[in-house]
């Protein structure tokens, strides 16, 4: 539970650091790459999250 | 008459009955042969004026249709008509102001996050204010290029989602992209427009005029800019760099072993090494020492040259001006020319081992301040960075190779704080006798290439050997070693001028795409019916790119300053300034692209490339039928005709949403939110890396302006150099000109941890979003030094 761990820590003094901050994830499309997938159109969005991997 | 009337928003205004006659007036004055006089159109607007009261009308529609009735009525027929059309015009404007305003308010208004208009190209930040000014630009040159600009059926196809014209907002003003040859364009210095540069000396200043010629570039077109030889092209600042540590390195050896002035070492130093019959090279440093271990020193220095350090000063050593310099030193002349030759042999053995250390280091710091300008210059419209590309891996000189292993390097390090950079997409050339095999001299490259790709998506590879690639290559130049734009585009062919089948100078003049699953619904299974539909849609693309190049033409070097003005696109150096560019220009691509070739398949036949042999067949004779139709336009035309996997980013959905409401939902089809990237197998579609390349290499040979195939790996095959380079191997064995391995790579800023990220972070333990203490990240510091500091 983040909550009670942020809790937790600063109850022993220490500062906390990465509250509401994202992952970045960084992804390739038509060929360049993007540093987040927020920036994505909504169709591309629905295409990343369709990707399956290939086995070797 | 009335005292109010009711404008068109609902709001009153006081009646004022000279603006009925102001109207008639305007009407009567556009038509001949029908004259009125000022009483008349008195007479005709008190006649309004009274209709208007008898029948209690007052808003602003009705009181036009009046106008219209009451010339009628008195023969004013001609008039009558153009009232009309200037109303009928005015309501176009009207419209077309509310349609064009209610875009401007969604850019406005909604934040990017929920309005996927802002969202149509993943580098603009929708949400800034340059990124909103873009937009605001772009929907307007858009609605005007459609209403003013395209012929009606082209016009509508585009708008109903038949055909998609790329970069419509420049329809009037340039062309796609280019591939940047820096060599000429140092040489003797640039002008950007704003300023001259001279001719850049070292690896430094190489590097930085790279990014600007890029952007410099950039800014006159509206595509990506690449440069296709930046391994030749930075060897040259390599060399200079190194010439440069060398002969300082010496002369500061000289100097200090020797005893000698100032002067003595600028003077000894410089007898020596003119005396030499070469230059001091990186790769000839042993070549260099016999050379110099072989001057006759005593015919090199006169006894009598007299030192030009102190003693060709006189007094002026006693004044004030008195340096530690000036300390009395041996002379040079002093010393024998056996002791010089002894001394300039430890000279350069010093000057080589430090010249080569300290231009590596150097060349390293350029190629990552390189990839840090290219990621953080905001100089695009809509404070984007430039759309840049480097294509590299083939020059086998010390001072190239030099570069590349920097650059390699440089992008493995990442960014400031280890973030992968996203620009420029770099393109490792493979090439076999070259760097493909492990008896090449860059085969060491290649493999460091494959390593960094495996960790930060980039260098992608392409492939010189695909016989499509081959075929213009000539060993040793660099001009006929194919290069790719970023997003996938190629060009080498040349129809218009044979002899100059190359790649730098040139590139894509506009392409425009084909909606080819809805060609595959429409046919309902018939194929002959599909290739009916087909060709008349290709004729109509034709048409399109045939009314834009024309457009084109009519441009002036002046409208270029730096692309054609510095003579960067093919054989523009020999225009003057106001001379057009069409004869240029033909060096160009004029492109037709596709998406949805799955799609189509489906809807053809029921299966995609990737589920069926047959389907595999017909997508092939699709793409190859596609191409015959470019060859031919070309052998018409003499214009580089050209088909092209198009990269369809805003398209990928915008054809399949047109299809859905047309269509409704088919399954394989429209059933989801976008249509498979040109002849891609499908995404969601499971199959084997090597089957995937297998299917897709042959559309590789067809689409000669451009392809990428791409592979899909989970964290742990990447992670395995082996399985990576077997699949790189695999793509070039089976003739693809460009591919790409895609794997998941994430990145937590708070602890800097890069690689896959599930819902957890594997190093800090956050949950997207959470908090960490920072008594944490500093335990987890003595672990990973790349922690970032967070105190």
């Amino acid at each position: 539970m983040p909550a009670q761990n942020s809790a937790a820590v600063q109850e022993r003094g220490g500062r906390m650091v990465g509250k509401s901050v994202g992952f970045e994830r960084t992804r390739r499309i038509t060929g360049y790459l993007v540093g987040t997938l927020e920036r994505f159109n909504n169709a591309k969005r629905a295409e990343e999250k369709d990707r399956v991997k290939h086995g070797a | 008459m009335p005292a109010t009337i009711i404008k068109r928003d609902g709001t009153p205004v006081a009646f004022d009955a000279t603006k009925i006659l102001n109207a008639i007036t305007k009407a009567n004055k556009a038509v001949e042969g029908e004259p009125m006089t000022p009483t008349d159109l008195l007479f005709v607007t008190e006649k309004v004026c009274a209709k208007l009261d008898a029948r209690a009308l007052s808003h602003v529609e009705e009181i036009q249709d009046v106008v219209e009735e009451t010339l009628i009525q008195y023969d004013y027929a001609k008039t009558a008509k153009a009232y009309i059309l200037y109303r009928a015009e005015h309501a176009k404007l009207r419209n077309a102001e509310s349609w064009l305003m209610d875009v401007y308010k969604k850019l406005t208004y909604a934040p990017a996050a929920s309005e996927d208009l802002k969202r149509e190209n993943a580098n603009i930040d929708g949400d800034t204010a340059m990124g909103t000014m873009l937009k605001y630009g772009s929907e307007g040159a858009k609605f005007f290029i459609d209403n003013y600009v395209l012929p009606k059926d082209i016009s509508a196809a585009h708008q109903n989602g038949d055909i998609h014209i790329h970069d419509k907002d420049f329809y009037m003003l340039t062309e796609t992209c280019c591939q940047i040859d820096l060599i000429p364009l140092f040489k003797n210095g640039f002008s950007t427009g704003h300023g001259h540069l001279r001719e850049p000396n070292s690896i430094e200043s190489y590097s930085a005029l790279a990014c600007i010629a890029i952007q410099a570039n950039q800014n006159e077109m509206h595509g990506g800019q690449s440069s296709p030889n930046f391994d030749y092209a930075m060897a040259q600042g390599v060399a200079k760099t190194y010439a440069k540590e060398y002969k300082k390195a010496f002369a500061a050896y000289m100097q200090i072993r020797g005893e000698l002035t100032d002067g003595e070492t600028a003077s000894l130093t410089k007898a020596i090494l003119d005396a030499l019959p070469m230059r001091p090279r990186m790769a000839e440093a042993k070549a260099f020492g016999c050379a110099l271990a072989a001057l006759d020193y005593a015919r090199l220095i006169p006894e009598e040259t007299p030192p030009c350090g102190r003693a060709a000063q006189g007094q002026a050593d006693q004044d004030a001006n008195w340096e530690p310099d000036d300390f009395p030193k041996p002379r040079r002349a002093q010393m024998p020319p056996a002791a010089i030759r002894e001394l300039a042999i430890a000279a350069h053995a010093y000057a080589a081992s430090h010249a080569q250390k300290s231009t590596n280091r150097r060349t390293y710091q350029a190629m990552e301040a390189f990839i840090h300008n290219l990621n953080t210059m905001n100089s695009r419209a809509g404070a984007q960075v430039p759309f840049s590309s480097v294509n590299y891996g083939t020059d086998t000189s010390a001072e190239g190779r030099m570069a590349i292993r920097n650059l390699l390097l440089a992008t493995e390090a990442g960014l400031g704080n280890g973030e992968t950079s996203i620009f420029p997409v770099q393109i490792f050339k493979v090439k076999s006798g070259v760097n493909y095999n492990p008896e090449d001299p860059n085969y060491d490259l290649f493999k460091l290439a494959m390593r960094v790709s495996a960790k930060r998506l980039f260098p992608n590879f392409s492939f010189i050997d695909a016989p499509f690639n081959l075929a213009y290559y000539h060993p040793g130049d660099y001009n006929t070693e194919v290069a790719y734009m970023g997003c996938r585009t190629r060009v080498l062919g040349n129809v218009y001028d044979p002899a100059r089948q190359v790649t730098c100078g040139r590139g894509n003049l506009s392409f425009t795409s084909l909606n080819l699953p809805r060609l595959g619904i429409e046919a309902k299974g018939d194929i002959a019916r599909f290739y009916e539909l087909l060709d008349a849609m290709i004729d109509l693309v034709f048409r399109q790119l045939l009314h834009r190049f024309k457009i084109q033409c009519a441009k002036k070097v002046r409208n270029y300053p730096f692309l054609m003005g510095e003579g960067i696109w093919l054989d523009s150096g020999a225009l003057d300034r106001d001379d057009r560019i069409e004869n240029v220009l033909r060096h160009g691509t004029l492109t037709i692209g596709f998406i949805g070739l799955a799609e189509t398949l489906k809807a053809l036949s029921g299966r995609h490339h990737g589920e069926s042999e047959e389907a595999q067949k017909l997508g092939l004779e699709i793409i190859g039928h596609i191409r015959r139709r470019a060859d031919q336009k070309s052998e018409e035309t003499g214009l580089n005709f050209s088909v092209i996997a198009t990269p369809a980013e805003g398209l990928s959905g915008r054809f399949v949403a047109v299809d859905r409401r047309r269509y409704g939902v088919l399954p394989g089809v429209t059933d989801r939110d976008y249509y498979t990237n040109s002849f891609h197998v499908p995404v969601y579609y499971p199959i084997k890396a090597f089957r995937k390349i297998q299917i897709e290499a042959p559309y590789h040979a067809l689409t000669n302006a451009g392809h990428i195939t791409y592979v899909e790996l989970d964290g742990d095959v990447c992670g395995n150099p082996e399985a990576f380079e077997t699949i790189i191997r695999y793509m070039h064995d089976q003739g693809v000109g460009y591919g790409s391995v895609n794997h998941p790579l994430d990145r937590d800023p708070i602890c800097g941890y890069v690689g896959v990220i599930h819902d957890v972070c594997p190093r800090c333990g956050r949950r997207e979003g959470e908090a960490v203490s920072v008594e944490k990240l500093k335990e987890l510091k003595k672990i990973y030094p790349d922690v970032p500091d967070w105190e």
